[in-house]
């Protein structure tokens, strides 16, 4: 079975609520989970430029301390070549102070006082080793002014300070600080007047000076710092970082497109997340920023980044869908309730209407309509109701009509006897019956006796009056049972159903014929009319309503030739031969 | 009459499959080739697909140790063709990776300089009289002179000891290199194997080099920005020509020569494994590569020598000492480490 009207209904109207209450839960997550994870980055770029400050506050820092070490009034003397006590004592004194600076910043590897003369020569130098200072001296002193730290600090004013770009430290013998990510920090070491004298050159330790800047980040956040070719210098993963040094080289703008315009347009700053760009920043929230790096070139700048997890970022937004989807949930079975119940509201009253048009196409019943309702249902039942009212009314006349016609198809309008046509059909019915019980049937063809002459004389009004009277005379005469027809003319037709004995029969004629005989009383005048009767008899004189009514009628025809006025029962030829005329 | 219908239409399903299964061993055979970036661009690649009717898939490496990685991959990963230096082929050849290369079917090679045609004299392509592989491109480790500082080109590699240049020289931060070219300054025959006297020698010549330079650099860049910055006179062009276009580029007015007493350079050939299992196919890839066309195409790209070109009159005269392995490359690479960090000569 097909679902009806109020089924397609109440799913159309359900879906409708479903996908509302759906589509508006789904936009509810996803606009929320935007804005926690936009949220996210403000914050997220908010730290990474207070950590880019920090960082460059205690670049600021080491810069301070390089330049304090370099103001000490013995620095110029030791920078330049020399020797004697008073020189070790000095030495000595300075190499004190510079360990003691180590003991303060332990991200301090390194600190030297490097002279001009002879190729760079290492004056003072302390390293540390495995967290002590160790002093280094003669033969293990290196020549350094090759090392941009040196030549490019030496070509600064007095006050200023170098910071070197961030790398591995390749240099041998440097105990602590060797193969490590350092920086280096330098100050140009002056007299009073004349040329640099040597340069102050503080070693630091990058991942402890990283590890103390991002000390209150939560554990989850990763860090990123690029130097401005974008080689990643720190990396969650270490084996991307200082590619430079293995010969193979990783850059933040490859791994994160978004970085690119920090790196070739001077952008400031850029965020990105995993929600946006899945490809990039799959499952973290990420900032960036872009940060001068060196006071003596302008031109260099490392970018820091940030990342966090995105899953922390959306935990809020996972109890929200939750709360979400109970609530879509509810809201989708409200919806279904609520389209099931307006469905058959609607239907109900159609339902109604559908069942009066059946039952009136069906039974022409009345059924009760919504005829009092406003709406369009209501106007419809109105003309309904009109419309069915109306085809009743021309259902009667047409029946009326119908049996009208169906009347004068099958009657003498003249006498009023059915004609022909319903005489025949008749005697076939009758034909039927009578053979299935074996009994008898008797047809009489009756023709009025110089009924012509009436008519010529007494005109056709006359003559017509004279029809009327026989047919009146013929079926009062006959019984209930018995059908008198007009076959046309002045000839009559007469079936006599369930005929006991066929001898009874020439009486029946007679009777018949006597009822004709009687004057009748025309305009005032007395007419006597007579009549011939042919008699055929079923079985006896045939089986078909054609070959009884032709038998009859030739029985008819027998008694006109033989002086009229009289009855006689059919014959068949070859009996007839045999029987006087 | 169901039966067969279903049965003829699985033979149906069959045949088709089977003709999709064949087609890349039928009409696409798939060529595996392990190259450096710029030598086998898509649409040179394209080209060779469409003249063999062949699949290429091209690995790209970044390193030497990357690459001798690849080479050790699992069987249904190996490479047909590779392109490595004449140290590197040398090394496979020793490890049995590559299979001999028949010159009949390399036409193209006819069409290379003579100097690249005899390669009896390039070392580390043949052995035992069988040839491994072949030449495609080169570069140069020359001198790069502003030509302002210099009235006439350097001829001389010892020109970056001339206290004249103190502080106007750059030097490329390299062991191998480093120790080859100043044994060539110094006229040592075999500047890949040195002996103890010499690699004393040598070290104390690189200590005094180190004396006469402004610094040492690593990246192209780096020396382009130290050049422009220092007006540096002179440098140690390790990425030789591709180094002096991007000196031109920043505005630097420079030259290059090849010194007198010989420079090294490397020399990148292409070569069949012995894995390979379509050799015409594999040749026929190392034939194209050498066609003039392509070559052509490398140069203007990579800035590259190609091997067909005429070379300029300064370089076909000068000698080029093809790089080879070195004695002891851990001996070199620690020293060398020592004489970055500074050690004075009295140490070494």
């Amino acid at each position: 079975m097909r679902p009806g009207l109020a089924v397609k209904l109440a799913v159309l109207l359900a879906a409708i609520g479903i996908l509302a209450s759906g589509l508006t839960g789904f936009f509810a997550y996803t606009a929320n989970r935007s804005m926690l994870v936009e949220a996210a980055q403000r914050n997220l770029l908010t730290s990474t430029q207070l950590l880019n400050r920090r960082f460059a506050a205690a670049l600021t820092d080491i810069g301070d301390d390089s330049r304090l070490l370099a103001s000490l009034p013995i620095a110029p003397r030791l920078a330049a070549a020399g020797s004697g006590k008073e020189r070790q004592r000095e030495e000595n004194m300075l190499a004190q102070a510079f360990a003691a600076m180590m003991k303060i910043h332990p991200a301090y590897l390194q600190i030297r006082l490097i002279g001009a003369g002879q190729n760079g020569l290492e004056r003072v130098r302390v390293d540390s080793s495995a967290s002590r200072p160790i002093r280094v001296e003669g033969e293990q002193l290196q020549e350094k002014g090759h090392f941009p730290y040196v030549f490019e600090t030496l070509r600064l004013g007095p006050g200023r300070t170098y910071q070197s770009r961030i790398s591995i430290n390749r240099e041998n013998g440097t105990h602590s600080a060797q193969d490590k990510p350092i920086l280096r920090v330098a100050t140009p070491v002056y007299e009073a007047r004349g040329p640099a004298l040597g340069v102050l050159v503080i070693t630091v330790d990058l991942a402890s000076l990283l590890t103390t800047l991002k000390a209150d980040l939560p554990k989850n956040y990763g860090l990123y710092l690029a130097n401005k070719w974008g080689d990643f210098l720190i990396h969650p993963n270490p084996a991307l970082t200082f590619g430079f040094d293995k010969g193979r080289r990783f850059f933040m703008q490859d791994s994160f497109r978004a970085t690119r315009p920090l790196f070739d347009k001077g952008a400031r700053s850029t965020v990105l997340n995993g929600l946006d760009e899945p490809q990039q920043a799959a499952g973290l929230v990420l900032a960036f920023e872009r940060e001068p790096f060196s006071s003596s070139d302008p031109h260099h700048f490392v970018v820091l980044g940030l990342s966090q997890p995105l899953t922390g970022v959306l935990d809020g937004a996972e109890s929200l869908g939750r709360s979400i989807v109970r609530m879509v949930l509810a809201f989708s079975a409200l919806a279904i309730v609520l389209a099931v119940v307006f469905a058959r509201a609607i239907t109900h009253p159609l339902n109604m209407l559908a069942h009066a048009a059946t039952r009136f196409s069906s039974e022409r019943a009345m059924e009760a309509l919504p005829l009092k309702r406003m709406d369009e249902i209501g106007i419809l039942a109105r003309c309904f109701d009109r419309m069915r009212n109306q085809i009743q009314s021309h259902m009667a006349e047409l029946l009326e009509h119908q049996q009208e016609m169906a009347y004068l198809a099958h009657h003498d309008q003249l006498s009023g006897l059915p004609n022909r046509t319903l005489f025949f059909r008749q005697l076939e019915e009758s034909l039927h019956s009578a053979s299935r019980r074996q009994s008898l049937l008797a047809v009489l063809f009756v023709d009025l006796d110089c009924f012509k002459q009436v008519n010529d004389e007494f005109g056709h009004a006359m003559g017509d009056q004279v029809l009327h009277t026989v047919a009146r005379r013929l079926q009062h005469t006959v019984r209930a049972q018995d059908l008198v027809a007009r076959l046309g003319g002045d000839e009559f037709i007469i079936l006599l159903g369930d005929v006991s004995d066929d001898k009874d029969l020439p009486a029946i004629a007679n009777k018949i014929l006597d009822s004709l005989r009687e004057p009748m009383m025309l305009g005032g005048r007395s007419l006597s009319i007579g009549g011939s009767i042919g008699i055929s008899v079923f079985p006896r004189d045939g089986c078909t309503a054609e070959e009884l009514v032709q038998h009859a009628d030739q029985a008819m025809y027998e008694v006109k030739t033989s002086g009229r006025n009289a009855t006689r029962l059919y014959s068949p030829p070859e009996q007839r031969t045999g029987l006087p005329g | 009459m169901r039966q067969t219908k279903r049965k003829n239409l699985l033979r149906c399903g069959l045949l088709v499959s089977f003709f999709f299964a064949m087609r890349p061993v039928l009409g696409l055979e798939t060529l595996r080739v392990l190259a450096w970036p710029g030598y086998a661009d898509p649409d040179v690649v394209a080209r060779f697909e469409q003249r063999y009717q062949a699949k290429v898939e091209v690995t790209y490496v970044d390193s030497d140790e990357v690459l001798w990685s690849r080479l050790h991959s699992p069987q249904d990963q190996r490479f047909d063709v590779v392109a490595a230096n004449t140290v590197e082929i040398a090394r496979y050849v020793a490890a049995g990776l590559l299979a001999p290369l028949d010159l009949a079917a390399l036409p193209n090679t006819r069409r290379q300089s003579p100097r690249f045609q005899a390669l009896a004299t390039i070392p580390g392509l043949v052995h035992d009289g069988r040839i491994y592989a072949v030449p495609y491109t080169y570069s140069t480790m020359g001198l790069i002179y502003d030509r302002r500082q210099f009235r006439t080109p350097p001829q001389s590699m010892n020109v970056l000891w001339n206290p004249r240049y103190r502080h106007k020289v750059l030097a490329f931060n390299s062991a191998a290199h480093n120790f080859s070219f100043t044994a060539l300054g110094l006229g040592i025959a075999h500047p890949f194997r040195l002996d103890r006297e010499q690699m004393k020698h040598v070290t104390r010549r690189l200590v005094a080099l180190r004396r006469n330079i402004l610094t040492y650099y690593t990246l192209p860049e780096e020396a382009t920005e130290l050049f422009m910055e220092h007006k540096v006179a002179l440098l140690f062009a390790n990425y030789g020509t591709q180094q002096l276009a991007q000196l031109r580029q920043a505005g630097a007015d420079v030259g290059y020569v090849l010194p007198r007493e010989g420079a090294l350079a490397w020399l990148d050939c292409w070569a069949m494994t012995r894995t390979a299992p379509r050799p015409a196919l594999a040749t026929a890839w190392i034939n194209y590569m050498l066609d003039p066309g392509v070559g052509a195409l490398l140069s203007r790209r990579q800035g590259l020598a190609n091997t067909q070109s005429h070379p300029s009159a300064q370089e076909s005269s000068a000698t080029i000492v093809w790089l080879a392995p070195v004695e002891d490359i851990a001996q070199r690479e620690s020293l060398w480490r020592r004489i970055v960090s500074g050690d004075r000569p009295e140490r070494f």
